[in-house]
């Protein structure tokens, strides 16, 4: 059995709305091994950002975990009290936005920001001490160390997600989730950055979780990759074997639909229908209504995630009987 | 030196200087910020008070004839005109104002005791002083601290019912709380005066530096005095303060919560940050800035409640003054306390701008 | 598949459908929104309640505002202490008048109690009947018999040695078990009965508070909904011209209105009712002055945001003339904002008038009004509470429905609107 740093189990969150209950995440589990870079993608709206915050218990009215797992480093958070939720948050468990200039406090100074964390973490920390601190960290980063008086809006676009990154680096977390961080960069920062997570993966250690909507990105950086659709795990395994071979359906769809310099536009791939209403889903596999391969069973049970080759897990009916059960 | 120039003195000096300090010390952007405010506030002044003056030459009938009454002979009215320089061309007469408003000589007022209309406010301004200020503070503090609460237990009972309060509070008439509480606390229990800054006698014995009657006590260490005049600030104090705080409440709610929707709030809870830490600190001090722009207009109210506050508790200030001028049909005092009021409104909005320009960083760098 | 002109029958029903529709759909509100449309729904209904009082006053109204009808002073809920005329139930005699007889015939005898000063009450009022009697060849000349008691008094009655007396009605109502045989009659004056309540008490002068209560809703929302109706007359094409042509003209406009909405609504309403002189008219145009600002503002700010629209420019693209794009597409987005900021209007409209009549400024002094009989019962704090609670909490309570329906409404149709 490897050892995972993050194991969850049968994660289901709901959004209570005017219309009744939304499943933004229906029944999802999924490993995450230490020590690696694992990209979750899926259109707008599937449940990953939410599958993010969730395993950071970050879900707040009207929205909630209704049932679960979270084995953390062999304890399960959901048992955890508000308090100790809130030392793993930052402490164990960073976050980095998308956005950096709203997930930035106008009018806290960069350096505050690093500060009040690392005391908010340490109490016994002097500010002094903690400043050093922030200074080691930032210059790490590639910020220069005046940097750190400015305020978020005298700042780079690309610096403040470095600003954003080291907050998440700040307390040595373990695992660093990130929220479609290259979304706001042009490509050559978002190239920029991708090296710098690598480097950072390799020295301090970390677990990266990369939320994306952005294949390529994922190709580029990632070891494993998940697939979600309509709140449910489509399909898990390594990266080179996912993308070489898919065997979920959509997972075909999605990789189709990346446009190649070589094609013309006849040969652009669409995937048909639009993504389901979450507030009442399509029985059995949720994918059935668009699925080109879709079969009778599809539309009546939802298919379970297991392995299918060594190293690649889907949902899917096709491969029933392919494979052992249990990913 | 009169208390008027007196109360300029300290609160302007000061003020001053930390303009000038401002100035030097802030970016060029801050500069310019600051030069178009008070660039603004001109205008707003002088179009004020050229809309009072206008308003006032509207008068159907002749002021002088109507402020003396039945005893002025026609011969005694057209003196009396001639002397007030009534019967000069209308531009003229503007100019003559317009001087007035920056000398701040403002005249003799028309009936009554034909005192200079500066001394008397000299005596009155302060009283409003000494009313105000104290209600602003007590409305900030439970505005801002009932806001950012309701706002933080949202949809929650803490939530509706200060949502209630402040919707009842705006909608009571500030002169009934007034006479209520000095229904309960004056008639029934009997703790508190209902009436007057200080006690008659007591009063007396009161030196008057500054005319703001607590600073006064303090200042030549006359406790009983100080006793009495904070006795009779009570009722007027909460009166006044009780229903600004309504709107502040809301303005509050309202900037706090969509301050929490923000990002960097849900960005400073995933680090662990505790909950009131993230409210009070990171929320309310974001949520403050549109407030604080907002605190200026504010004054306006603060004002208009003064003179409803002061006619009830027969508080001698500015506003019970205007009234006064008002019923005796004295045009020239009632102009002058207009264009005081129309000075001050556009000084303390300037004061709130320049204000905001500094607590957020956005408009400092 | 072509396009089928429904039939006049089809139109009928559908357009029945969306009558029952929309008051379904108002109904099912309630699961929508929740509290917020238990707040307009409860505040509408009393500001339906409201406007039929100030319609139909005399409805509800037991006595006229200016009508001086009872006692003065008279607390919430006690009963007048008014001197009636009793007598023999079987006499048939029951008020003043009735005592009148032919000229030249006896007098008849009407007893009151000694040092009580009924005596006098009785001498005015008989007198004012005999002077209308002038010439009908009747006449009121009853003669005064005094008794040392109340019970002596009584026993007169009931044994015949007076026709009538004339006593306190509290005072008999004590002792009226005592003497089954003599009846409570008319007040000596003016026809009132003791029977007719004063449920709030009466003022100064003698009015009944209640039905001053009640005319006084009449003023109220006279000078609120005028005010605010001319003020929206005014500042909303002010804003919407401004905001859509921009330039020098909203410059300029902007600085004035500017001006004026920063400076205390209340002594600029001062000064112009004290230049116009006290009446209904002028109180109405200085509160309206006031509020043309706040409509500017937000018309001015909504035009401007819909203005920098996408879809506006994509309209020009096709050809649109300026009117259109002004009547099609912002008149339309600014008008539900116009709604809300209405309602919250005219109950500060409501309220500044009733701080205006409060100072004395603004109303002719004998009109029936909250903020007036506030002011007059100020003085009389130390005995007769009741004269400035009622007033006030019914300011308070008209306000409170304008406002909470405005809020309520806020919050329905723009959740996310910022505070102005």
């Amino acid at each position: 059995m490897e050892d995972f740093l993050y194991s969850v189990r049968g994660l289901n969150v709901r959004y209570a709305t005017r219309s009744g209950d939304v499943h933004a995440v229906e029944d999802v589990s999924l490993d995450i091994r230490r020590g690696e870079i694992l990209g979750l993608v899926g259109e707008s709206g599937c449940g990953k950002s939410t599958f993010g915050k969730a395993i950071m218990r970050m879900i707040r009215t009207p929205g909630r975990i209704e049932s679960g797992e979270l084995w953390f480093d062999g304890a399960d958070l959901m048992t955890y009290s508000g308090r100790q939720m809130q030392s793993v948050r930052g402490g164990e468990i960073g976050m980095v936005f998308q956005d950096p200039m709203t997930s930035l406090n106008p009018v806290q100074r960069v350096a505050e920001h690093l500060t009040e964390t690392i005391r908010t973490h340490e109490p016994k920390v002097s500010e002094l001490a903690a400043m050093a601190r922030a200074e080691e960290l930032v210059e790490k980063l590639g910020i220069r160390r005046e940097r750190l008086d400015d305020y978020p809006h005298q700042l780079s676009g690309g610096m403040r997600q470095r600003v954003m990154i080291s907050l998440a680096l700040a307390l040595r977390a373990k695992l660093v989730i990130a929220d479609e961080p290259t979304t706001s960069l042009d490509v050559i920062v978002e190239a920029k950055f991708l090296d710098l997570l690598r480097e950072l993966r390799d020295e301090f250690d970390l677990t990266i979780l990369m939320i994306t909507h952005n294949i390529g990105v994922v190709a580029e950086v990632a070891d494993r990759v998940a697939v979600m659709y309509a709140g449910r795990m489509a399909e898990i395994g390594d990266v080179y074997g996912v993308f070489a071979e898919p065997k979920h359906p959509y997972t075909v769809g999605l990789l189709n639909s990346v446009p190649n310099i070589d094609l013309d536009e006849h040969d652009l791939y669409k995937m048909e229908g639009a993504p389901p209403n979450l507030l009442s889903p399509p029985s059995g596999c949720p994918f059935h209504p668009r699925c080109p391969k879709a079969m009778d069973i599809c539309a009546a049970e939802v298919p379970v995630l297991h392995e299918v080759v060594p190293g690649q897990a889907t949902a899917c009916w096709l491969y029933d009987g392919v494979g052992v059960a249990g990913g | 030196m009169s208390p008027l120039s007196l109360i300029f003195l300290i609160i302007g000096g000061p003020a001053a200087l930390g303009l000038v300090y401002i100035f030097v010390k802030g970016s060029a952007g801050l500069r310019r910020y600051i030069l178009t405010r008070i660039a603004l506030t001109l205008p707003m002044v002088f179009i004020l008070a050229s809309l009072v003056f206008f308003v006032l030459r509207v008068i159907p009938g002749d002021p002088v004839s109507s402020a003396l009454g039945p005893k002025g002979s026609p011969e005694t009215v057209a003196r009396l005109s001639e002397q007030l320089g009534l019967s000069d061309p209308l531009l003229v007469q503007y100019g003559r104002f317009l001087g007035s408003v920056v000398t701040l000589d403002f005249g003799n007022s028309l009936t009554g005791a034909h005192r200079p209309i500066v001394d008397e406010m000299s005596e009155r301004f302060p009283a409003t002083l000494e009313l105000v200020i104290p209600a602003a503070i007590l409305s900030l503090a439970i505005g801002i601290f009932g806001g950012a609460f309701a706002a933080s237990r949202r949809r929650r009972t803490a939530d509706y019912s200060l949502r209630l309060y402040s919707v009842i509070i705006y909608s009571l008439p500030i002169f009934w709380l007034g006479l209520m509480l000095q229904l309960l606390f004056g008639v029934k229990l009997g703790w508190l005066p209902i009436a007057g800054r200080v006690d008659a006698v007591i009063g007396t014995s009161l030196h008057h530096i500054t005319n703001i009657y607590s600073i006064d006590a303090i200042l030549t260490g006359n406790w009983p005095a100080l006793r009495s005049v904070l006795a009779h600030l009570v009722l007027p104090t909460l009166t006044l303060g009780l229903i600004l705080s309504g709107v502040f409440v809301r303005l509050t709610r309202i900037n706090v919560i969509e301050t929490l929707q923000q990002d960097y709030v849900e960005a400073a809870r995933a680090r662990g940050i505790r909950e009131r830490v993230v409210i009070y600190n990171h929320a309310l001090k974001n949520a403050m800035i549109p407030v604080i722009t907002l605190i200026g207009l504010q004054v306006a109210i603060l004002l208009a409640g003064a003179v409803l506050t002061e006619t009830v508790f027969s508080w001698p200030g500015m506003g019970r003054y205007l009234v006064e001028r008002i019923s005796s049909r004295d045009y020239t005092a009632v102009q002058s306390v207009i264009t005081m009021f129309a000075l001050f409104v556009a000084l303390i909005s300037l004061a709130v701008d320049i204000l905001y320009s500094l607590v957020d960083p956005r408009v400092r760098y | 598949m072509a396009l089928q002109t429904p039939t006049s029958h089809e139109q009928e029903w559908r357009e029945d459908l969306r009558k029952v529709g929309f008051v379904r759909r108002l109904l099912a509100g309630r699961h929508w929104y929740g509290t917020d449309w238990w707040l307009v729904a409860i505040s509408a209904v009393m500001v339906l309640g409201f406007i039929t009082l100030a319609l139909f006053p005399s409805l509800f109204a037991p006595y006229s505002p200016d009508e001086q009808a009872g006692p003065r002073f008279l607390a919430p809920g006690a009963s007048p202490d008014l001197p009636v005329l009793v007598s023999l139930a079987t006499s048939g005699i029951t008020e003043l008048a009735d005592l009148a007889v032919p000229t030249g015939e006896p007098r008849p005898s009407v007893g009151v109690v000694r040092g009580v000063p009924t005596a006098q009450a009785l001498n005015d009022r008989a007198q004012e009947l005999n002077q209308e009697l002038n010439g009908t060849g009747m006449e009121l000349r009853p003669r005064i018999a005094r008794f040392d008691s109340l019970d002596e008094l009584l026993r007169a009655v009931d044994d015949g040695t007076v026709v009538a007396a004339v006593v306190q009605s509290t005072e008999f109502e004590q002792l009226a078990g005592d003497f089954p045989t003599v009846g409570e009659g008319m007040s000596i004056a003016g026809g009132v009965s003791s029977e007719g309540g004063f449920i709030l008490g009466t003022n100064q002068i003698g009015q009944d508070v209640f039905s001053r209560l009640i005319w006084g809703t009449r003023i109220a929302l006279l000078i609120g909904f005028s005010a605010s109706i001319i003020a929206l007359v005014v500042g909303v094409p002010l804003g919407l011209l401004a905001g859509f042509t921009g330039g020098m003209l909203d410059r300029i406009l902007s600085v004035i209105m500017d001006s004026l909405y920063a400076f205390p609504g209340l002594i600029l309403a001062i000064s112009i009712t004290a230049v116009l002189g006290p009446s209904v008219l002028n109180v109405i145009v200085a509160i309206a002055v006031l509020y043309v600002p706040t409509y500017y503002r937000i018309v001015r700010g909504q035009t401007l945001s819909v203005k920098e629209e996408l879809y506006i420019e994509a309209a020009r693209s096709i050809g649109a003339k300026s009117s259109e794009i002004l009547r099609k597409y912002i008149y339309p987005n600014v008008i539900p904002s116009v709604a809300i900021i209405f309602s919250v209007n005219v109950a500060d409209a409501i309220l500044t008038g009733a701080g205006l009549s409060f100072l004395g400024l603004g109303l002719p002094p004998d009109t029936a009004d909250w903020g007036i009989d506030l002011a007059r019962g100020q003085g009389f704090i130390q005995n007769a509470w009741w004269l400035i609670t009622f007033p006030g909490f019914a300011i308070m309570l008209v306000v409170l429905a304008f406002t909470m329906m405005g809020e309520g409404l806020m919050e329905i149709f723009n959740p996310k609107l910022r505070q102005r």
